[in-house]
């Protein structure tokens, strides 16, 4: 080995400057392609999140759900006035509990075969086989026999799987049957668990079938590209029913998990649009003020739950409640133009005129929360404060708990990883549990899917808040198909929990927005819905 | 030397056993359902299903054995939270990513580390002396995670040189494994410094220079071989520091290697993920310290007295 | 492993060569002095501590008190370090985390040395077939990373504080430690004057606490200075990677991952954290090599 010193060095100092020389050249590159202009209708987009699978019966988040709803093609999709909207299926109707689906002629899958009611019947069974144990096989328990088929035991599920109320009477005509009226059933085809699958794909490839060599979709786009927890890649799927409405060629995403990376790749032109996956409180004040940015309202609701057991007097919650200053929260910790929540049933959703009410103070109402506080029997002055411990949580409980010490209370906040955050909540909830902080993101459009957290049964009752009147309430209102009488099973219900009379289990602090940043060209098109779902079939990329 | 090797071979076997054991009984210990991934509570029908599925069911030894016996063949088991995959899948797919990582990190280190250090040790005192050590203590002591976000700013977002983060065109990796490869730089540029400085007190270099052997070849000949001995074997101890940065590296910079999904896997209770990695990085190691127990033995027959 | 140990092997400190038995502190202490650069660095360390522990108390303001309106300040002079989203003052803060940081960092520290002395010393004076035993299983964990098995400590802890910190910042950082104990026991047991007390049958415990142990101390005072920075840097990793300890107390590295989003619109709050780790392992590196030189002039460098 005979090494030259000054050579090597200069061997070093040539390669380090031509590395930088190259950098520098591809900076110039970089714009090119983002600028291509009218033509290329080519998306590039940050997806917050690899997908943890692309079965629909698998899948459970929201990454996930969005890939898939791009790439297969519900019966229903969601309108704008959150109307069911015909999709695959063409028309519908509905009987009481029997409600029967009218599938196109011309869905076809990308390996040409066509879209069948049977192919629907398959995929419905499947994901409530016990075998394949979908986590979201709840998603169906609507539907007569599939609790008792989920539930089966390996001897039994065959005989079981029969039961199961979902039958393809022709290729074209699916019927079903359910346990009870549930109107906002047919709009709960717009998410992804009722997504059909292609039978001989499936069983060909086994768990590898969603690989984009195997997979077989229905979609507006198809999965080109699946580089896992790097990018995904979608092109326009030319066969599919409305092809020629569709713009956009290709959607190039790569998967960016960090929210402040994301800004960045975004700031640097590396994307033109990302998934409403949130953006960094932290930042936000800054990133307002850009013109790419953009809010949607949400389906959601974040609020604060009292474990009943530690703090058992209802004027003591009153009080804590009256005290938290909600505008100040999303003015400054916040920051994403939530709105603040005076009620567990968020703005937004279908008959929320009927049910709000507004007996809690969107700013704080400290001389009401003495007042309240002064009427407390016992009031518990030492207390805990759960959350758990992703980005944003610590900084509205830091807030909180300054808001509480002017009412004489004094609060431990303590912060938990997820998994282990959900352990102690229960239910019931650990002893050590004075307030904890969830969010409740709606799964389909009807205040069912808020209200029926708090009946005493529910797995997400944290509170130990169990009322039989409420859960009468609740029963009656499953079965009631006419929404305006729901509407008012829906205002009792929400009274017993927010109301002047109510028991306040709960106080909700904001009802959830999604933000996002979107290039000028993309944001007329580019939308999110409620349920933080976007259509791509609709983005068209235009000249600015 | 045959007897050593052999001993030392031996041994690593009930330590990877150990290992295995230890991360199996600390996830055994940690509460949290891996099958509860939102705040939606899970059915007890769903709970049940999931459980048989990923053989959660079973007594704990059982688990254990399938376990061993699934490392020992090669089969990592299926991930709980990313269904469509494997623990080998995630591993072929995403661990050579890291692995790339980690090379391009030393390579920068070698780059510009060995000649810092070489250059500091031909004029101690002198004012490079001082700037590079400077820069090598600094190296050791900026947290990552500042000197990426400065990166980050000035060279892609500000001055648009380099794409931000991503891991795919070769522009995209010169600047996380610059991030990783500061601390080994620091490392190798004191490193060499330190030990190219002692050689030259040698007796042999001091002859050499008296027989009149020319400077350059004096230095190249004898100083600078006998000086990068321990850089190679250095790379046992950087092997863990490099994992370590790149939990945060590949955070930042959105590499898709693994070190970034084990802290994600670990809040997600994906255990057979978190059992997987947490075993491969220990075999990594271990295997490395062996090499270079041998390397360092063969090279040196000295240790191997002193470690036997 | 982290940055600086492995400068403890560049130091050559495990090695295993032993502190000069003559002991003479004061030798060493006076050659310390004679280092300009430890010298500033030991001032400076002081000073950063000094200022953690005094700050937080005259200061005017309440570290937690939060002021939506003062949101966001950059440096003034009521608010020398500015002030966070919530208008808190960050040069109190800042002294707060610090007295977290560095006592995190001396906790896990002494962590470290406790069970490295334990090993190293049980491993090196009973000798035979257990020390090769337990010296096998050290030669292959040496340099486990111990990110992941803090990261699996803290999952099993679930509450992140001081002490859950101080132990998943430990559980996998001493095996260096236990290795430095260990050669310079052997090496000692070698020295005539511990060979004689042997001859004349003094007891073992003896031997070790008064002859053995005691002259490890100056490895081990050098070993506290090269570990620090290594558990401060890993507390910042971990509080970085969203594990933290808990709020409204919160570290330097806590601090600098809060900076970390809002660093576009007001890059002072990562910033002063960062290099308040920065500087402080920067210290704790320069006190090392000072002791080092100090207390070992065998492997002073020139």
């Amino acid at each position: 080995m005979r090494l030259r010193f000054p050579m090597l060095i200069a061997a070093a100092v040539v390669v380090a400057v031509a590395l930088v020389a190259a950098g520098c050249g591809s900076g110039d590159k970089k714009g090119a392609a983002g600028d291509g202009g009218a033509k290329s209708q080519v998306l590039k987009m940050a997806w917050g999140a690899e997908p943890p699978s692309l079965d629909p019966g698998l899948a459970t988040d929201t990454t996930s759900s969005n890939v898939l709803l791009n790439i297969m093609d519900p019966l229903v999709r969601l309108g704008d006035d959150l109307q069911p909207v015909a999709a695959l299926a063409e028309s519908w109707d509905v009987d009481g509990k029997v409600v029967t689906f009218h599938l196109r002629d011309d869905g076809r899958w990308t390996n040409g075969d066509p879209v069948t009611a049977q192919d629907f019947e398959y995929s419905w069974k499947r994901t409530l086989d016990p075998k394949l144990a979908a986590d979201y096989a709840y998603q169906l328990y609507g539907i007569v026999g599939a609790e008792a088929y989920n539930n089966a035991k390996p001897a039994q599920a065959a005989k079981l799987r029969d039961k199961v109320a979902v039958k393809a009477l022709d290729d074209r005509t699916l019927r079903v049957t359910l346990t009870s009226a549930q109107p906002w059933f047919v709009q709960q085809m717009a998410h992804h668990s009722f997504l059909a699958v292609h039978k001989p794909t499936v069983e060909k490839h086994g768990t590898k079938w969603t690989e984009p060599r195997n997979i077989v979709t229905n979609g507006a786009f198809k999965l080109a590209g699946w580089k896992h927890d790097a990018s995904i890649t979608l092109v326009k799927n030319a066969d599919w029913r409305n092809a020629d409405d569709v713009a956009l060629d290709r959607v190039e995403g790569r998967i960016i998990v960090d929210g402040t990376t994301r800004v960045q790749a975004f700031e640097a032109g590396e994307v033109d649009a990302l998934d409403g996956g949130g953006l960094p409180p932290a930042d936000m004040a800054r990133l307002k003020q850009m013109p790419e940015y953009e809010k949607y309202p949400a389906l959601g609701t974040y609020y604060y739950g009292f474990n009943l057991k530690n703090i058992p007097d209802v004027n003591q919650r009153r009080a804590m409640a009256f005290a938290i200053d909600r505008q100040s929260i999303i003015d400054n910790v916040a920051q994403a133009d939530q709105i603040p929540a005076t009620g567990m049933v968020p703005q937004g959703m279908p008959g929320f005129d009927v049910i709000k009410q507004d007996f809690l103070p969107t700013s704080a109402d400290l001389d009401k929360a003495k007042e309240f506080m002064a009427k407390a029997e016992d009031p518990k002055r030492k207390i805990t404060l759960f959350h758990n411990d992703a980005p944003g949580h610590k900084e509205v409980a830091v807030a909180v708990q300054a808001m509480w010490k002017d009412i004489g209370i004094d609060v431990t906040i303590k912060a938990q990883e997820w998994a282990q955050y959900l352990e102690v909540l229960g239910p019931p909830p650990s002893d050590a549990v004075y307030v904890y902080r969830l969010g409740w993101i709606g799964d389909y459009v009807d205040p069912m899917n808020f209200l029926e957290l708090w009946t005493s049964k529910s797995g997400n009752n944290n509170t130990r808040f169990a009322s039989p009147a409420y859960d009468r309430l609740i029963a009656q209102a499953r079965d009631t198909a006419d929404d305006h009488d729901r509407y008012e099973l829906y205002r009792q219900a929400e009274a017993m929990l927010t109301g002047p009379q109510g028991e306040m289990p709960i106080s909700p602090i904001y009802w959830y927005t999604y933000t996002n940043l979107e290039r000028e060209s993309v944001k007329d098109t580019f939308n999110i819905n409620l349920l933080d779902q976007f259509d791509l079939s609709k983005v068209v990329i235009k000249e600015v | 030397m045959a007897a050593y090797i052999i001993r030392r071979v031996v041994w690593t076997v009930p330590v990877v056993l150990l290992v295995i054991f230890m991360t199996f009984t600390l996830m055994k210990q940690i509460e949290g359902n891996p099958f509860r991934k939102t705040e939606r509570a899970v059915p007890a029908a769903v709970q049940a299903n999931l459980e048989r599925k990923f053989n959660l069911n079973k007594p704990w030894y059982v688990q254990y054995a399938q376990y061993v016996k699934g490392v020992a063949t090669g089969d990592l088991g299926p991930s709980l939270v990313l269904r469509d995959r494997t623990v080998n899948d995630i591993v072929e797919e995403q661990f050579p990513r890291s692995i790339e990582l980690g090379l391009l990190a030393f390579g920068w280190a070698v780059l510009l580390g060995v000649p810092a250090g070489v250059l500091a040790a031909m004029r101690p005192n002198s004012r490079f002396d001082y700037g590079s050590m400077l820069f090598s203590n600094v190296g050791f002591a900026l947290p990552n995670f500042l000197v990426a976000t400065l990166l980050i700013y000035f060279v892609s977002v500000k001055w648009g040189m380099l794409p931000t983060s991503g891991w795919t065109t070769w522009q995209h990796k010169i600047l996380p494994s610059f991030t990783l490869g500061l601390v080994p730089m620091a490392y190798f540029a004191r490193l060499v410094r330190g030990t190219m400085l002692e050689t030259l007190q040698q007796d042999y270099v001091r002859t050499a220079k008296a027989k009149g052997l020319r400077r350059r070849r004096v230095l190249t000949v004898h100083v600078l071989r006998n000086s990068l001995i321990p850089v190679v074997t250095a790379a046992a101890p950087l092997l863990g520091y490099i994992i370590t940065g790149s939990f945060i590296v590949e955070n930042i910079f959105a590499v898709p290697g693994i070190g970034r999904y084990y802290v994600t896997a670990v809040s997600a209770r994906d255990y057979s993920v978190v059992m997987g990695l947490t075993v491969l990085l220990s075999i990594i190691v271990i295997a490395a310290n062996l090499v270079v127990d041998i390397l360092y033995g063969i090279l040196d027959p000295r240790t191997r007295e002193a470690r036997t | 492993m982290s940055a600086t140990q492995i400068a403890g092997r560049v130091a050559g400190v495990d090695a295993g060569a032993p502190i000069r038995q003559s002991s003479l502190w004061q030798d060493a202490w006076r050659r310390y002095l004679r280092n300009r650069g430890a010298v500033a660095a030991g001032i400076l360390f002081l000073l950063i501590v000094v200022w953690c522990i005094v700050v937080p108390i005259v200061s005017p303001h309440d570290p937690n008190r939060i002021e939506f309106p003062d949101a966001y300040q950059g440096p003034s002079w009521s608010h020398p370090f500015g002030t966070d989203q919530f208008g808190r003052d960050l040069f109190t803060r800042a002294a707060l985390g610090g007295r977290i940081s560095i006592g995190i960092g001396f906790g896990a520290t002494l962590a470290i040395l406790l069970i490295g002395v334990a090993y190293g010393a049980i491993s090196g004076f009973v000798g035979g077939k257990l020390d090769n035993a337990l010296m096998r299983f050290l030669d292959a964990l040496y340099g486990l990373p111990y990110l992941p098995f803090a990261i699996l400590a803290l999952a099993i802890i679930g509450t992140v504080n001081f002490w859950t910190m101080v132990v998943a910042l430990s559980v996998a950082s001493w095996f260096i430690t236990a290795r430095v104990v260990r050669g310079q026991i052997m090496t000692l047991k070698e020295n005539d004057y511990v060979r004689a007390a042997y001859a004349v049958g003094v007891r073992w415990y003896m031997i070790l606490g008064r002859h053995l142990l005691p002259n490890t101390l100056g490895v081990l005072v050098i070993t506290i200075f090269l570990e620090l920075p290594g558990v401060i840097l890993g507390e910042a990793f971990l509080s970085f990677l969203g594990l933290g300890i808990n709020p409204p107390d919160a570290s330097w590295g806590s601090m600098a991952q809060d900076g970390r989003d809002a660093y576009r619109a007001h890059p002072h709050i990562i910033i002063i954290p960062s290099l308040a780790i920065a500087t402080l392992v920067l210290c704790a590196n320069f006190i090392a090599d000072g002791l080092r030189d100090a207390l070992d002039p065998r492997t002073k460098e020139t």
